[in-house]
C-alpha cells in the first residue's frame, strides 16, 4: 500500500509538469520525449509544492490531498490539449552512433547504481533537520506547516525561513503513503539526478552540436565525489543539488533562448529561474546572476522587453515568500548581519582567510577530484573564445562561487572561517553541473576556436 | 594547426585520465558502503538515535516519555557548545517533541549549575540534558540512552 502511494505521488508530480511542459514545448510541433520527462520532473516539483502551500493555507487532510490531485489532472489535461492544437509530436532521440549509444547506456546505468545508492544511507543532518523536518511537521498537521513553528525560537535550528519546494514535495508523497517513511522519501533525490542527466546531456549537445559530448559530460557528472560520496550529495538528501539542476536548467535555457531567439525557451528559462528562491535561500543569489547575464543577453538582442517578462515569475515567488515570512512572524534568525558599509568595512579584513578556505576547499580532492581544475581550464577557453555566450557561461559559473564567497564577509559566526568552512562545500554544488556545461562548450571548440587560445 | 587540435584532445583526455583516477576510489568505496534498509517509517531518526545514544526505536520512546510530561509546558534542552554531537542529539530531541514548544541552550561547560537557575519551573515540563551532566543536587533523572537525562520539572522542587 505504502509503495502504490509513492508511485501515485511521482506520477501525480509528473503528470503536472508534463502538463506545464508540453504547453511551453508544444509550439515547436516536436517535443523532445528526454527534455520533456526531466522537464516534468523539475517543474511537477515546484508545482505541487506550489500548490500544496497555496492550497494548504485554505484546506487539510483529505480535502487538501484531493484538490491538489484534480489540479495536477487538470494541468496534464491542458498540457495534453496544447499538444493536440500544437499538432506536436513526441520524438524519441535514438543515439546515432555505436559511441553514442555506449554512453547512453552508462548514462542509464549511473542512474540506476545511484538510486540504489540512495537507499542504503540515511538523510544527512540538514536532510533531516532541515528539510525532512518540515515535511513531517506539516503531515502531522493536516498538510501545512503551523505557524507557531516560524515563529518558535527553539526550532530556529531547523532554518524555518527556507522555503518549501523539497519539503513540500516530501509531504506530497507522505500523504499519498499515509505515513512520513524516511526511507522511500529518498526515491525524490535520484530522481532529480536523473532528471540532472538527461538535462546536460541535451543542453551541452544542443549547445555544442555533438550528441557525443553532452553523453561523455552525462556519463562523467557522477564521478564528482560529492554527489555521491560526500556531505550534501543526493544520496543524504540535501536540497543543494536539485538546486544547482534548477541552476543548469535556467541557465542552459537562457543560452539556448540567445543562441536561437525561439521563445520555448525563455518560457522555460521563466519557470526554471523562478523555481530557484522557491528551493532554497541561496537561490535568490543564483537568480540574480541570471537576471545580470540575462539582461546584457537579452540586450545585444534587442529583446529586452521579452526577458524582463520572464522575470515576473520569480519576483512573485521571492516577493509572496519574504511576504509570508514577515505574515508569520518569522523568528528573527540569520547566520548573517546586514550587508552594510559599516560591516562591510570592519570585515574587509576578512577576505584574505576567505579566498584561502575557498581555495583549500577547490582543490580538495576528496570533495571534487580534480573538477574544479577542469573548471578552471574551460572557463580560460570559453573567455578565450570571445563569444558573448560563452563569456556568459564562465562568468555564470565563476560569478556565484565569488558571491557565495563574499558573503562570509558579513558572517555573523564567533568563527566565520568555520561558518563557511562547513557550508562553503554544499555551497558549491549549486554551480557544478553549470561548470559540466561550461566543460562540455569548452571541449566542443571548434578548431578555428582553438586557433584563438 | 593540426597540432593545436591535437594539443588541444591531449589536454582533455588527460584531464579527464586525472579525474576519473582521482574520482574512482572516492566514488567506488562510497557505492559499495552500507546496505539498502530497513524499509522503516523513521528510518533516520531510529538509526541516529541508536547510534549516538542506543536508544532502540527512539522515534516512538522518547515522544511517549515525553507524552508523560502533560501537554503543557515547553521542553528545555541543554547541549555543549561547538560540541556537534550534543547539539546533533539535542536537536533530535526538540525534533521528536513536535508540537511542544521547545528551547535549546547551549552551555560551554560539561555541567549546568547557574543556567538552570535561570528557567521558571511554572512554565517549563521538563529539563533534558544531552552529552551534558546535570548538577550533583537535581533529582528524579530518568535516563533515556547514554547521553541523554530528561527531569521532569514537577517533580524537580527541591
Amino acid at each position: 500500500m505504502i509503495v502504490l502511494g509513492l508511485f501515485a505521488a511521482l506520477f501525480t508530480i509528473v503528470i503536472a509538469g508534463c502538463g506545464v511542459t508540453i504547453s511551453m514545448l508544444a509550439l515547436a510541433g516536436r517535443i523532445n520525449l528526454v527534455e520533456c520527462a526531466c522537464l516534468s520532473w523539475l517543474l511537477g516539483c515546484g508545482v505541487v509544492s506550489l500548490l500544496l502551500w497555496i492550497c494548504g493555507a485554505f484546506c487539510s487532510g483529505l480535502l487538501l490531498q484531493a484538490i491538489v490531485a484534480l489540479l495536477c489532472l487538470v494541468l496534464a489535461i491542458a498540457g495534453w490539449r496544447a499538444k493536440r492544437y500544437a499538432n506536436a509530436k513526441f520524438d524519441v532521440p535514438r543515439p546515432a552512433t555505436t559511441t553514442e549509444w555506449i554512453l547512453a547506456g552508462i548514462v542509464a546505468i549511473e542512474v540506476a547504481v545511484l538510486v540504489f545508492v540512495s537507499f542504503k544511507h540515511t538523510l544527512g543532518w540538514d536532510g533531516l533537520l532541515i528539510w525532512e523536518l518540515k515535511a513531517r511537521y506539516a503531515f502531522l498537521n493536516g498538510g501545512a506547516i503551523p505557524s507557531s513553528y516560524y515563529s518558535s525560537s527553539g526550532r530556529a535550528f531547523s532554518h524555518p525561513e527556507y522555503p518549501l519546494a523539497i519539503p513540500f514535495t516530501e509531504l506530497w508523497l507522505y500523504l499519498w503513503m499515509g505515513e512520513p517513511n524516511q526511507f522511500w522519501v529518498k526515491i525524490i533525490f535520484p530522481l532529480f539526478y536523473a532528471a540532472c542527466a538527461g538535462l546536460l546531456a541535451l543542453l551541452v549537445s544542443r549547445l555544442s552540436g555533438k550528441r557525443w559530448i553532452g553523453l561523455l559530460i552525462a556519463v562523467l557528472l557522477p564521478f564528482v565525489p560529492s554527489i555521491s560520496a560526500s556531505p550534501g550529495g543526493i544520496v543524504v538528501g540535501y536540497v543543494d543539488v536539485p538546486l544547482a539542476i534548477f541552476y543548469l536548467a535556467a541557465l542552459g535555457y537562457l543560452l539556448l533562448w540567445f543562441q536561437t531567439s525561439d521563445s520555448r525557451f525563455i518560457m522555460v528559462f521563466a519557470a526554471c529561474s523562478a523555481l530557484l528562491p522557491w528551493i532554497k535561500s541561496e537561490g535568490i543569489i543564483l537568480w540574480v546572476v541570471l537576471v545580470l547575464l540575462g539582461f546584457v543577453l537579452s540586450f545585444t538582442k534587442r529583446r529586452l522587453t521579452q526577458f524582463s517578462v520572464s522575470l515576473v515569475p520569480g519576483l512573485i515567488v521571492i516577493l509572496v515568500w519574504q511576504f509570508y515570512l514577515r505574515f508569520v512572524h518569522l523568528w528573527p534568525q540569520s547566520d548573517f548581519a546586514p550587508p552594510t558599509w559599516s560591516a562591510l568595512r570592519n570585515n574587509i579584513g576578512r577576505l584574505h582567510d576567505i579566498f584561502g578556505i575557498l581555495f583549500a576547499e577547490l582543490s580538495e580532492t576528496s570533495h571534487w577530484s580534480a573538477f574544479w581544475l577542469i573548471t578552471a581550464v574551460a572557463v580560460i577557453y570559453l573567455l578565450a573564445s570571445r563569444k558573448l555566450e560563452r563569456i556568459a557561461l564562465a562568468s555564470a559559473v565563476v560569478g556565484p562561487v565569488l558571491l557565495y564567497s563574499l558573503i562570509y564577509v558579513f558572517s555573523t559566526w564567533s568563527s566565520y572561517s568555520a561558518h563557511m568552512m562547513s557550508s562553503v562545500p554544499r555551497l558549491l554544488l549549486h554551480v557544478m553541473p553549470a561548470g559540466w556545461l561550461a566543460i562540455g562548450l569548452a571541449l566542443s571548440q571548434s578548431k578555428r576556436e582553438i586557433q584563438t587560445l | 594547426m593540426r597540432l593545436r587540435h591535437y594539443l588541444h584532445l591531449a589536454l582533455w583526455c588527460a584531464l579527464f585520465a586525472v579525474f576519473i583516477w582521482l574520482s574512482g576510489p572516492i566514488v567506488g568505496s562510497a557505492t559499495m558502503e552500507n546496505r539498502v534498509g530497513p524499509a522503516e517509517t523513521n528510518r533516520s531518526i531510529d538509526t541516529y538515535l541508536n547510534a549516538l545514544t542506543g536508544i532502540e526505536h527512539g522515534s516512538e520512546k522518547l515522544p511517549d516519555v515525553l507524552r508523560r510530561l502533560g501537554k503543557n509546558g515547553s521542553l528545555v534542552i541543554f547541549v555543549r557548545n561547538e560540541n556537534a554531537e550534543s547539539e546533533f542529539i539535542g536537536m533530535m530531541v526538540g525534533y521528536v517533541s513536535w508540537p511542544r514548544e521547545v528551547q535549546v541552550i547551549k552551555v560551554p561547560g560539561p555541567t549546568v549549575e547557574k543556567e538552570l537557575a535561570d528557567i521558571k519551573p511554572g512554565s517549563v515540563a521538563g529539563v533534558v540534558f544531552c552529552s551534558v551532566n546535570p548538577p550533583t543536587w537535581l533529582q528524579n533523572r530518568v535516563r533515556l540512552g547514554s547521553s541523554i537525562i530528561l527531569v521532569p520539572v514537577t517533580q524537580t522542587a527541591p
